[in-house]
């Protein structure tokens, strides 16, 4: 029974030493940046959509909402189609590189709020 | 998608299948309900059993109340795979690099193992006493360890989104 405890123990810590990783959670709230440009790509999927920003200094991805409340809020996949003008406040992932969560986009003189 | 992951996450994140559950409105979210309903009925279930392990629910037979609740942990396990799987296909190439998520799979590998310790170490000494028996002393240890292991299992489960 000891050596079965000793093995689960040093399972948890192997795996605890696995390479780390991003996935989500990682957004740097203290910075808010505004992100302007026409949306390069768009895909209104699940967990949450995102858009790619062509903006003046870089293309920028853009995690958005789940698609049910974006669609709840009237942020359908047309409001975020390609070529579509789009302002996103949000704010900069710390591992991700040039991705930005949105707290709120507008479209069109339209906002929408993401959260 | 990361091009980080092994070939195979990024094969299952690319598949019709998982495009699917991330372009219907409402699979994404079912699998996501699913999952927590699957948990409600597997957790209550691994709590009868540990409990019965560490003396608790003594006034019943141990080795049938075990039985009994090991069936409905095992129906309620299926449910949350096929769940997590769908989840998992979803984001499969960010979400098997995910630390959480690689704790939670080993720790799930430990749980089944602990089961197993059960299974050939310890039922045999646990099936066939009355209720208000003494617990085997090991039989108790694989509740200590079952429950600590389920319950950092759910812990992890909730931690995949903020890491």
């Amino acid at each position: 029974m000891i050596r079965a405890v000793l093995f689960l123990a040093s399972l948890v810590l192997l795996s605890g030493a696995a390479l780390a990783h991003h996935g989500w959670g990682s957004y740097d709230a203290v910075k808010p940046i505004t992100v302007v440009g026409p949306i390069v790509t768009s895909k209104f999927e699940n967990p949450h959509a995102t858009i790619t920003v062509r903006a003046t200094d870089k293309v920028w991805t853009v995690t958005l909402a789940p698609t049910s409340r974006m669609s709840s809020r009237g942020a359908t996949d047309k409001v975020i189609a390609v070529g579509n003008n789009v302002s996103a406040y949000g704010y900069p992932s710390t591992v991700e590189k040039d991705e930005l969560r949105a707290e709120r986009i507008t479209v069109d003189g339209k906002t929408y709020e993401m959260r | 998608m990361t091009d980080q992951a092994p070939a195979i996450f990024i094969a299952l994140e690319e598949s019709g299948f998982a495009a699917a559950i991330r372009q219907s409105l409402w699979l994404y979210p079912a699998a996501n309900v699913g999952h927590i309903v699957a948990l409600v009925f597997f957790a209550g279930a691994v709590a009868v059993i540990d409990v019965r392990l560490l003396g608790g629910l003594a006034a019943t037979a141990p080795g049938r109340l075990i039985a009994r609740a090991r069936w409905f942990a095992i129906v309620a396990l299926l449910g949350m795979a096929v769940t997590g799987f769908m989840l998992f296909s979803a984001e499969a190439s960010h979400v098997a690099l995910n630390p959480v998520f690689q704790l939670k799979v080993a720790l799930i590998g430990a749980g089944l193992i602990n089961v197993a310790l059960y299974e050939f170490g310890a039922k045999s000494a646990v099936a066939d006493l009355p209720p208000g028996a003494a617990i085997p002393a090991r039989a108790r240890m694989v509740g200590v360890v079952s429950l600590l292991i389920w319950v950092a299992v759910a812990a992890c489960g909730r931690s995949i989104a903020y890491f």
